[in-house]
């Protein structure tokens, strides 16, 4: 009897949960920045079952019988992409049965209920993409995940977004003998140096092609699982995100890319202005970390980078395209004081919003989904109570697939 | 002959007064939106200052700038009073002395002048700056208030031995240990005190009696290393006591009721704020504005704004700056103000009028009006907005601060690596025009003082002659 009671309770929150995403809901009267297009003043958002339906200027068409949300004075955004972000059980994501684990899946890892959701959610950021941590050489496969769905499973947008790659000090950083043995000793967990991380990478590629040729028209026997992730980078069927903070790393990362012939993002980089030419000329894509600091938080002190504030205005200037991430800098601020840090530092408005909406949405291949405001894509947007770039913004409601995210509010 | 040079150099001196009291040093800051503060804004107005002071403020159509005053042209800028810190550990080499009782120390021996953090306060448009003995102290020395600009303490310090810095902030023992210790500390100051003026008593009463021949005096004086400490529960002194969360505010309330304390608060408060409305002072805040309380029930998390809550209690507060990051910016506090619904005038007043209040300086600074010091920034836009920019500081109607000439924005806005650049190649900027590229070339007509402008740290560290020294 209870039991049953319970479950018509359940069915019947159930069917008002899809009753209310089949329900039409315009928000309207808004400054609507929409990603990636110019800015609507005093635009109309509609959106129902979850998705967009419409987005226009004043005369656009409200549909009979919808909910009409008055955003007079408010702006709307996309809800923001974080392509970098730092889940707070982060000390999880790093794996120490070896330096080498292409094949492990941070989702694994991932809580749904980790408090950085909540954080994220609450300062605009609907969508994030999640690396293993920066302490492994080649740590596996980072996930694009949505900072809240109705389940767990429907968080998750890409299972296998990217692999991660670290150069740097951090893969070595703290890498000791256990009770302070030899350096010969068998329990020294490896590497130890700059020049071992890159080894770690160059063998792990080399057995990888090794692997291809031998097999080429045969079928793989065994399959190792690790192979066959760095098989498609190789192939160019998965992406490689490359952590590199100072020039030295960046440098190195894109060399790396060049002998094996994988394509990388770099991530971090807070020397990018130093190589600069580089990056225009291997067209790769950086995942800035924390513009906004002058200073990089954390074991990674020790990569000696210089970041300038000059150096998302140069990305911008030379063509090179960038995101604004948080990183794993432990400085890094919320997702859109970054891009208002950003703005400060010489980027235009529109471009520093669309390197936290649209640009990062494009970079993980979900541009179709999430990142801008346009019909048919998913209801993911922020209600801001002025301008987002403004310091005094606040993110007054967060829609993510049409459900409005933040409950205290 | 000695007698006759002297004479001469005093005429000499006498020559000089009266040449300077002719011919003032005037500066006018002409054509921006002036925020005075205390009323309504000045859209296009002049700010002039004669020998430091503000002489006129009004709308420049009102006012004729004399002809020999140096103008500065701040047309779509805003003009506005320089911000004040009223509690900071900033620019000193070490500001935790590890010995905890010290009240004999004074953090006049601890700035540096060549801090980076000054040059900063400069660059974030501080004018004054209330520098006191760090949070991990029980009783901690002297603070002093400096302005950031000067080659030696003396030439910075604005007024000196300000009040004694002590601390709830738990270290090693825990917080009751803490308590305890500051109990304990000034117990013994008292204890100290009443043994001092029974020795004194007995001393004239044996006089008096014959024991002690008539000539003699008493010639104790109150021990140095406790004369701070005397001075503070005499109350002739202030105390600055730092009340690290809600749990110590009980214990500072009752510390304020025998002393003359100003309380700083860490940012963890919101359970205490009853007992900060009956203090019915104004208070301190620490840096950091916003934290998170976990519901230890839910797990659930809220974000909480220091500021927000004493505004809504009522309790008048101030706001400070942090050393480094984002608090170190006023546009970043004030905007974490208002964007957790504290009124914009109200933030603007915390990091201004309120500290200076409290520092006994509301006469001087915290606000443009006649008669205050000349301490005034301009900035290229609002000074909410994170695009706003420091373009110029003056202190006491000097110019101590241009961007056009901060070597350390050219360098973390330089793009001498971009070859294209340096090739002379075109700046094919397709954003908006870089608010941040510092001008080659300042107009000369804008530059009041060619020799004594550079910023601390910056060219010859040059230091303004004509300003007097206190």
């Amino acid at each position: 009897m209870l039991r049953s009671l319970l479950l018509s309770s359940v069915v019947s929150a159930l069917a008002s949960l899809a009753l209310a995403q089949d329900q039409v809901t315009v928000f309207k009267n808004a400054r609507i920045l929409p990603g990636g297009q110019v800015p609507i003043e005093n635009g109309v958002l509609v959106i129902a079952g979850g998705k967009v339906m419409g987005i226009g200027s004043a005369d656009l068409a409200i549909p009979d019988g919808a909910t009409v949300v008055d955003c007079a004075g408010k702006t709307i955004t996309p809800g923001l992409v974080d392509a970098s972000f730092r889940a707070s059980n982060s000390n999880d994501f790093n794996e120490n049965g070896d330096e080498v684990t292409p094949h492990l899946r941070v989702l694994d890892s991932l809580d749904p209920d980790d408090r950085s959701f909540a954080r994220a959610r609450a300062s605009g950021v609907t969508t994030v993409h999640v690396m293993p941590g920066t302490r492994s050489v080649i740590g596996g496969l980072g996930c694009v995940v949505k900072t809240f769905a109705k389940s767990p499973q429907a968080m998750v947008l890409k299972e296998d977004a990217s692999l991660r790659i670290v150069m740097g000090a951090e893969p070595s950083a703290g890498n000791r003998a256990i009770r302070g043995g030899s350096v010969d000793s068998i329990y020294y967990r490896r590497p130890t140096t700059r020049m071992g991380v890159v080894w770690e990478v160059r063998k792990a590629f080399f057995d990888a092609k090794e692997s291809m040729q031998m097999t080429a028209g045969v079928p793989p026997t065994p399959p190792n699982p690790g192979m066959q992730v760095l098989t498609r980078v190789l192939k160019g069927q998965l992406t490689a995100v490359t952590t590199a903070r100072s020039e030295q790393d960046l440098r190195t990362a894109l060399r790396l890319a060049t002998e094996f012939g994988y394509k990388t993002i770099l991530e971090e980089a807070q020397d990018a202005h130093m190589v600069l030419d580089e990056l225009a000329a291997a067209k790769t894509t950086v995942l800035l970390g924390a513009p906004s600091a002058t200073t990089i938080a954390g074991s990674a002190s020790q990569d000696g980078a210089d970041p300038r504030s000059a150096t998302v205005r140069l990305l911008a200037d030379r063509g090179i395209p960038f995101v604004i991430t948080t990183g794993s800098n432990l400085a890094s601020l919320d997702l859109v004081r970054e891009a208002m840090f950003a703005a400060r530092n010489g980027l235009s408005a529109v471009r520093a919003l669309d390197a936290v909406t649209i640009e990062p949405a494009k970079l993980l291949g979900l541009d179709q989904r999430i990142g801008s405001l346009a019909p048919g894509k998913d209801a993911d947007f922020v209600v801001w109570s002025t301008d987002p770039l403004d310091p005094a913004a606040l993110a007054e409601s967060v829609h993510i697939d049409g459900i409005s995210v933040l409950a205290s509010r | 002959m000695n007698a006759m040079l002297r004479t001469s150099l005093l005429g000499w001196a006498a020559a000089l007064v009266a040449v300077s009291a002719t011919c003032q040093d005037q500066v006018a800051i002409k054509g921006g939106k002036i925020l005075t503060l205390t009323g309504p804004a000045i859209d296009d107005g002049v700010v002039l200052m004669t020998n430091g002071r503000i002489t006129k403020i009004a709308k420049t159509a009102d006012v004729e700038i004399p002809w020999s005053a140096k103008v500065i042209d701040a047309t779509g800028k805003v003009v506005m009073p320089t911000w004040v810190v009223a509690h900071s550990q900033g620019g000193q080499r070490g500001f935790n002395e590890n010995m905890q009782n010290v009240p004999w120390l004074t953090v006049a021996d601890a700035v540096d002048p060549a801090a980076i953090y000054f040059e900063d306060c400069l660059r974030n448009g501080v004018g004054t700056i209330h520098v006191m003995p760090g949070n991990q102290t029980l009783l901690g020395g002297f603070g002093m208030v400096v302005r950031p600009f000067g080659r030696t303490v003396e030439d910075m310090a604005v007024a000196a031995n300000t009040g004694i810095k002590l601390s709830l902030f738990a270290q090693g023992g825990g917080r009751l240990q803490q308590i305890r210790k500051l109990r304990r500390a000034l117990a013994d100051v008292r204890e100290y005190l009443i043994d001092f003026d029974r020795r004194k008593a007995e001393f004239d009463k044996e006089k008096a009696a014959g024991a002690i021949a008539a000539d003699k005096t008493w010639t104790e004086e109150i021990d140095r290393t406790k004369k701070g400490a005397v001075d503070l529960v005499q109350k002739k002194v202030k105390g600055w006591l730092y009340v690290p969360s809600f749990a110590e505010v009980d214990e500072a309330l009752r510390l304020a009721q025998d002393l003359d304390l100003q309380i700083v608060l860490g940012n963890n408060i919101d359970e205490a704020i009853a007992m900060l409305v009956k203090l019915a002072k104004p208070v301190v805040l620490d840096e950091n504005l916003e934290y998170f309380e976990l519901d230890e029930e839910t797990q659930k998390e809220k974000k909480l704004c220091s500021a927000k809550l004493l505004a809504d209690a009522g309790v008048p507060f101030a706001l400070t700056l942090g050393m480094t990051g984002p608090t170190s910016y006023a546009w970043w506090q004030l905007g974490t103000c208002v964007r957790n619904g504290v009124g914009r005038q109200q933030a603007l007043e915390a990091l201004t009028i309120v500290p200076a209040k409290l520092l006994g300086l509301d006469d001087q600074i915290g606000t443009l009006a006649e008669g205050k010091l000349g301490n005034v920034q301009i900035l290229t836009g609002d000074p909410l907005l994170a695009t706003s920019w420091v373009e110029t500081v003056l202190l006491e109607g000097d110019v101590v601060y241009e961007r056009a000439k901060d070597p350390r924005l050219q360098y973390l806005f330089g793009d001498e690596k971009d070859k294209a650049k340096k090739a002379g190649g075109p700046d094919k900027t397709t954003d908006a025009p870089k608010p941040e590229a510092p001008k080659t070339e300042a107009p000369k007509a804008e530059t009041p003082k060619p020799s004594g402008e550079t910023p601390p740290g910056g060219g010859n560290g040059g230091n303004g002659g004509n300003r007097e020294v206190r």
